[in-house]
Order: structure tokens, then sequence, then C-alpha cells
């Protein structure tokens, strides 16, 4: 990730635009990107700020390029590489047994005189002799682990200069989400995959239901409620490379911007950010896929089939049931597959369901995971390795039944 | 499950600490806003519960406390006491004692305000004593957070953990800097006692204040000489730390701490190879800036900065800008001057500040003595201080790290070969470090570039030339 010194976001009419390099106007970009994997793959052994002065040298000529933007690809280099660490402090060591040394012969002088007897080369050499080494290997190593004066070890690259250039657009989106104070993300696919990755970003949400299968989800951290803070501008940058891999969203942020002012920050699936991570599953399980293929997609005895379009959310529990029917009299049963199973992911099912006992919800429970003897109970229909559809439709209609009885009575 | 317990839980509100807020939830209908006054707590409809800051935690113990009939339960952890391993301060001076009482009175909850050199930190050290809390040190820079770690080994006897400069050890005696603090203080903010604010004229800051905010510590002490912001957000500390317990009268610091020395300007010629160079880019940026100001007559440096980006040329001005920097601080005579220094102050200690880290690691090599820099290992520190304090080491070379009251050992001579001239703050604060033995005064040479001085001279007296100003602008 860059910092806050790499940031190259243009703030205009309130709006805020990170720093994008364009497919058609940065097209020669590509050639740039090239020459920098270049510069890093073929640098090995090389000091870090000799690969800097290479990079900045590149674009000594491009009329399109502030110094931010290349400190910004250097960073995203070093990121992808290996320096050499000096983990055991020899560099430090050495120092402090060489400037001991050194002590008593200070101060080193150009010529000696009558008063200083001590040459500098002499001096050096007399040292290097008593640590049994020549005085150029010390003098090389004495500030080894200055971040600057670092050598490149391995470099693991990127994939191409394409995917450099993604990278160098996602990271900038996310240097620009560091003074935000809010994100809301409005989303009709993948609301699961948006709302673990925001969970495991460590930000709250809010979930608000604004249409059929669409859905508002405002993400913040605990402070926000007290008064507006960006500390969790972080988090939320975090969570954007999971969000760009999701599919049906737009995403509004607020943002502080460096005159104290607020500007919004717009993007959606459709502005073409690459994530470096692959898109969600489709399905989470085999056991899922081959029941959605089962049922298809065309109504059966009046029920239709739809997937994860259903989002209950009771504070910070949100659950998505994988699927859910909708009858053509409007009866709607949430439909959850259990595929593996621990006592602890059962117990938290229980809890969850619990809390969401006000909607009908149909559990598909695999044999192996029943004790000897042990009923299945309500809304359950037990499986082997695939569910089939008998015991589902059946399991629906006694549903639909018991819902018309209550209407009735 | 026992039901008992299973009740309990349910029926009695539960306090605790929550990513750097406290969070009560508690059976519906529990009378917050009356027990705990309208302001105090604040619904979260996001987790069905009440919420504050963390740092309101002393007011809302007390409420607790004053609380009959109802059991609560508080999660808040409650940090452990300290036990010293070794106690070894000095006796406090009366004004530190007054201070100390001050604090004290102030249901140990205040600012002290003490002229530099006065001994803000073993008024801080004696708090931490007679307390015996689980301490957090919050300093503005790495330097000051390692000197607080000594300055509570030497004094306490106790090796108080780090948080800061990539190391991540905490201890119920911490020191971390005020960055790291407001990174990690949603995890750590509950840990402790008693938070002491060094410097405290940084923590109101957008950000760093809310180190102060998350965190829940009932006792806080704030230290600073000059608690004034220029955006006046300085009346921000009565809320942050509490009021001021102390403030002690300049005139009772005059004349007693700050010792006197003499300052001896070193004038350098740069090479003719430097010399060229370095006219080279003058030229070269005037030149430019002439060219821009024929149609836009405001241009000044930060047009140059925002075109730097979309022009290779504003860029290559910057460069030359950036160069003449270098050059002005890196100029190979200042090591011959700094030889001829330390020849003449040879068996007294010194101390060289640089204006850049290239430069300090230029003098160390070049001279084979110790730096103290910013990414300067912790033991090493020690042991160059160490060294340096006990004579073994003769010289010490430090970049700018002076304008906060980083203690240096005493030193009878003083080089600075920074680009600028020293301000007249980094001048009073050497003021600690230089002390008078005997009848000789301690010095402070200041090693500058004379050719650049005479550029700036000669460029004063054009004044009215539309160019003539941009170097102040610049600087």
């Amino acid at each position: 990730m860059l910092t806050r010194e790499h940031a190259i976001v243009d703030y205009r009419d309130g709006r805020a635009f990170p720093d994008c390099l364009d497919r058609r106007r940065h097209a020669h970009y590509l050639g740039y990107a090239e020459r920098m994997l270049a510069i890093y793959a073929g640098g090995i052994g090389r000091e870090r700020r000799a690969l800097h002065r290479d990079v900045e040298t590149l674009f000594a000529e491009e009329p399109d390029c502030p110094l931010r933007r290349i400190r910004a690809f250097a960073k995203l280099l070093d990121d992808a590489s290996t320096y050499t660490s000096d983990p055991k402090g020899e560099a430090s060591r050495l120092r402090l047994r060489v400037f001991e040394a050194a002590a008593r012969y200070h101060p080193l002088v150009r010529e000696k005189d009558r008063l200083f007897e001590h040459p500098e080369g002499e001096t050096k050499a007399a040292i290097a002799r008593d640590l049994g080494e020549a005085w150029d290997d010390i003098d090389a190593r004495l500030y080894a682990d200055v971040l600057s004066f670092q050598r490149l070890e391995s470099f693991e690259g990127y994939a191409g200069p394409e995917a450099l250039l993604s990278r160098y657009n996602v990271a900038q989106l996310q240097a620009c989400l560091y003074g935000a104070e809010r994100m809301t993300v409005r989303a009709t696919r993948d609301v699961k995959t948006i709302l673990r990755y925001a969970k495991l970003a460590r930000l709250l949400h809010e979930v608000r239901r604004v249409g059929p299968g669409e859905y508002l989800i405002e993400f913040t951290g605990p402070a926000s409620v007290l008064r507006q803070t960006r500390r969790y501008g972080v988090n939320l940058a975090r969570f954007v490379p999971a969000l760009l891999a999701c599919r049906g969203w737009t995403m509004t942020a607020v943002l502080r911007t460096p005159w104290k002012t607020r500007a919004v920050l717009e993007v959606s699936d459709r502005d073409r950010y690459t994530s470096a991570l692959p898109p969600p599953q489709e399905f989470d399980s085999s056991v899922e896929e081959t029941f959605a293929a089962k049922f298809g997609p065309e109504e059966r005895d009046g029920w239709r089939l739809e997937r994860e379009t259903e989002v209950l959310a009771d504070g910070q529990t949100a659950f998505v049931p994988d699927f859910v029917f909708r009858h053509a009299d409007g009866a709607t049963v949430l439909f959850e597959i259990v595929g593996f199973w621990t006592p602890e992911y059962l117990a938290k099912k229980r809890e969850t369901l619990r809390r969401f006992r006000g909607h009908t919800v149909l559990l598909a429970v695999p044999e192996r995971s029943l004790r000897d003897g042990a009923e299945p109970g309500e809304h359950v229909v037990v499986y082997k390795t695939a569910i089939q559809l008998g015991p589902v439709m059946e399991a629906l209609e006694t549903v639909r039944r018991r819902a018309g009885q209550t209407g009735d009575g | 499950m026992r039901s008992s317990d299973t009740e309990r839980t349910a029926e009695s509100p539960r306090l605790r600490f929550d990513r750097g807020t406290l969070l009560l939830d508690g059976p519906d209908g529990t009378p917050v806003r009356d027990l705990f006054g309208p302001d105090l707590w604040t619904w979260d409809g996001r987790v069905g519960a009440w919420r504050c800051d963390a740092m309101r935690y002393a007011a809302v113990r007390r409420v607790l406390k004053e609380c009959p009939g109802r059991a609560w339960r508080n999660d808040v952890p409650e940090p452990p006491p300290v036990h010293w391993p070794a106690v070894n301060l000095p006796d406090l001076r009366p004004e530190q004692r007054e201070a100390l009482a001050g604090w004290r009175a102030a249901d140990r909850r205040g600012q002290v305000i003490m002229p530099t050199g006065t001994g803000k930190t073993e008024v801080a050290l004696a708090a931490m004593a007679e307390t015996g809390a689980a301490t957090l040190v919050v300093a503005p820079i790495r330097d000051l957070m390692y000197q607080w770690h000594r300055r509570i080994l030497k004094g306490l006897g106790y090796d108080a953990g780090i948080v800061g400069d990539t190391l991540y050890n905490l201890q119920p005696v911490t020191v971390t800097t005020y960055d790291s603090a407001y990174i990690h203080m949603d995890r750590i903010g509950a840990r402790f006692g008693l938070i002491v604010f060094d410097e405290e004229h940084h923590l109101p800051g957008q950000c760093r204040r809310e180190a102060a905010l998350m965190c829940t510590a009932p006792m806080r002490l704030g230290l600073t000489a000059t608690p004034e912001r220029s955006d006046g957000r300085h009346v921000d500390l009565e809320h942050l730390v509490g009021p001021v317990a102390y403030d002690m009268p300049l005139a009772r610091a005059r004349g007693r701490t700050l010792a006197e020395y003499d300052v001896v300007r070193v004038p350098v010629a740069l090479t003719p190879q430097e010399q060229a160079t370095y006219d080279a880019c003058s030229r070269q940026i005037r030149h430019f800036i002439a060219e821009r100001r024929r149609d836009r007559p405001g241009y000044s440096w930060k047009d140059l900065c925002a075109e730097s980006g979309a022009d290779p040329v504003a860029r290559r001005a910057q460069k030359a800008y950036y160069l003449k920097k270098s050059i002005e601080d890196r100029a190979a005579e200042k090591l011959r001057v700094l030889e001829d220094l330390f020849r003449l102050h040879a068996g007294q200690r010194t101390i060289v500040f640089a204006g850049s880290n290239a430069m300090a690691m230029e003098v160390s090599r070049r001279f084979l003595v110790p730096t103290i820099l910013s990414h300067t290992p912790k033991r090493e520190r020690l042991a160059v201080l160490d060294g340096f304090a006990e004579g073994r080491l003769p010289v010490l070379v430090a970049n700018r790290v002076l304008d906060e009251g980083v203690d240096v050992p005493e030193a009878k001579v003083a080089v600075v070969i920074g680009g600028q001239a020293s301000t007249r703050q980094a001048k009073q604060r050497l003021g600690r470090i230089l002390r008078r033995t005997g009848a000789a005064r301690a010095v402070l040479y200041e090693v500058v570039c004379e050719d650049t001085k005479d550029v700036h001279r000669s460029r004063s007296r054009r004044r009215s030339d539309a160019y003539a100003r941009t170097r102040h602008r610049r600087l």
C-alpha cells in the first residue's frame, strides 16, 4: 500500500478524483512499466537508492508525471521486493566496534603534523587490519542497515506491465480513502462477500434494504457515532480490493480534504479497476451448485429459486442465506445449506437462526453431521451427498400449508 | 451454562472497552440518561448499545460507584499496579514539588507548564513513583521516546516497553510517540491508569487528539513549556488532559539553567566544481522563473511545484533547487573545517549537528565517529550516549533533532554544519548542552557556505527586482 505522502488526488467541485492511469491517455506508460520492472528484475544486489534513482531517471523527459507518481511506483516495486535486512544488528555492532577502536586516534587528519599523527587512510587501514578485513569492505557494510543503502535480494514482481499499472490505480484509490470518514455501498450482488470482507477489515456496517435485492450498506468504525474521524480510512482502504472484486455495486465515500473541507469520492464496478483478488465464487460448495442446477431457472410448483438475494441484518450480525424460494403467491422461504460443519459452526448457525426467527428458514444438513438417533426436527432436510428435490419441495409445501392455516385461523 | 448466570447477564448493564470507546449495554429501559446526565452517552443503533469516548471512563466509573442497588458488570480491565524495582530519583526542587502538589490537587488530571530546562521529566517520574500506576508516556518523536525509556530505567529501575519505531513491546509501563499512540490506542487504550503527554502542545492536532480520547486512563499529566498553538486548539487541552495544574513563572527559571556560550560563525567556500554546479543550478532556476514571469507576473515557487507534474522543464528547475540545497548541505569544505575544529578542541567533548542524515553519515565515515539518527537502534543509541558521557567516544554526530528537548550529554563544543543558520529556539536548547566548566566558556560553531550567503545578499540588494523575494518564499 502507498502512504499518504504518495497520494495524488484532484479535488474539484466537492468531488475527489484519485490519480488514475488511463488506457488511452497513458498508453505509453506500459513502456515505462516494462522498463521499471526490468530495472528491478535486473537489479538484484543493487542499493535501494540506486534503483529509485533509475526509476526517476526513466521519467525525466515525460511531460505528464508528478514526482509523487514516480515515488509511488518505487514504493509499489519495493512492496514486491525483498531487501537485505540486518535482523541481528550486525551493522550496528560493526559501527560500535569501529568507532570505539577509532576513538583513541581522534581526530583522523588528512595529513599528519607534529600534534596529530593519525592520518585518515593509514588509521583506517590499521583498524581494518585489526578486524581482519579490507577497509573498503568494512566501509560498505558500516551503514548497510540504513533503508536507502539496503540491497535488493529478490524481486517477486508483478504479472506484467499492465498488472503494475492496475496495481498503481488501485493503490491511489486506496490512498485517497485514507482521508475518508465514511463509506456507503449500494449493492445488488455479492452482498455476502462485501459484508464478510468489511468485517475482516474491522468495519461496522448498517444495512438498509432500498429495493428488491438492493441494499445500502454504510461502513464506519466504532467512534464514528461520536464524531467525524478519519481514523477508519485505513480500514476502508484495506477493504477496497475486496469490493473491487465484487459485482453490482456503487460506492460513495466522504473524505476530508487537506483544506479541511469535505469531498465525495464515487466509484462503481463499472470503473475499470482491476482487483488483485479473484471475483467471489458463485457457489461456496459443489452441493449448492448441484442443487441450483437441479432446480433450474424455471418455476417449480409455483416456487422460484433465487441466489443470495436476501440479507437479514440485526446489529452487526448479517445473515445472507444461500437461496431464497419465492412462491407465486408471495410466500418466501430462506434456504441455507450446511456443508462442512463443526460443533461451533452449528452452534453459531443456530444462534443466527434464533436471531432471525421471524423468518422461515429451511436448513439442509448432511446426514453424517447428525448424531445417531438424533431427530432432525422441523424445517430440516437431511441429505447424503447431494440434496434431492423431492424432500425440499415437500418441506416447502408444509411451510406454505402451515402459513395458510395460521392465516385462516 | 448455569441459568442464574444467564439471568444476571441479561439483567445487569455491562460496561466494556470497544476499540477506543466504551460500550454500555443492558436491558431496555435502563435509565442511562438519568444516571449519567444527558450528554455522556450516545446511542449507537449499529450495535444496540450506548457508546462514549474511552476518555470518559473516570466519569463513568464515578457514577457507577455512587449508584447503589444495581449490579453493574464492569468488563473494562483494571490496570494492575506497578512495582518500581529501584527508585532512584533526585530530590525535587521547590518548583517541581509545587508542580506535583498542584497536579495532585487537580485530582491527578492536569497540565504542568514549566520553561525549558526546569525538569519537567522529573516531575512526571515523581508522579509515576507515587501513584504506582501502569503508565503510558507519549512523546513527540522517537528520540524523545527513547529518552523517556532511559529516564524511566534510570530513575525507577523499570525497563519500559516501547510501541513505535517499528517496535511493539507492550508492558504495564510503556513509552510511545504521538503517531504510534494514534494508531494503536484502539487496542491498548484500556491498559493504563496514568497517561503522560510530553510536549502536550502536539496533542490537540486533528488526528493526534484521538490518542487522548481513546484512552481510559483516569490519571493524566500534560507537560509543556509552550502550550499555545497558532491554530488556537490548545484550549482543548483542558478537555483532553485536564486543567492547568501548575504554571511556573518564567522569572524563576531565568539565569539558572540556561548556560551562556559564544557563537562563532565559520564561513566556508564551495569548491570550484561545487560552485560551478551551484551557479549553473541558480542560473537555470532564475532563467526558468524569469521566463514564466513574462506571462504570469505572480509566478511563484508554489506554482512551480504544481506544474512540475506536467512539465519536465519545471521539474528540472525543481530538481536544480534540491541539488543546490544538497550542495549547501554537503559542501566538501565543511569536512575540512570540521577537521580543523576537531584539532582545535581535541580532548573536549564535541557534538556535531548535521543538516541531513546523508551528511551525518558522511561525517561519521570520514572521521569514524558515531551518529545518533532516527533509525539508530535502541541498543546502539544507549551505547553511544553512554560512551560519549563517559568520555570513551570524543564526538557525537546527530541530525537536527534539537528543536524539541532531546537530552544529549553535556559537551563543551557544538558544531552546526546544517545548511541554514540555527534558530533562536535551537540556540536556547543548545544552552542546555553546552555547559561552562571552570573559566572556559562553551562554544557553538556555525559552519555556513559563504558563497550561497553572498548570493542571498546580492539578491537582497536588488529587492526591487521582481525575482528578489522568491528565495524567501521557498525557504
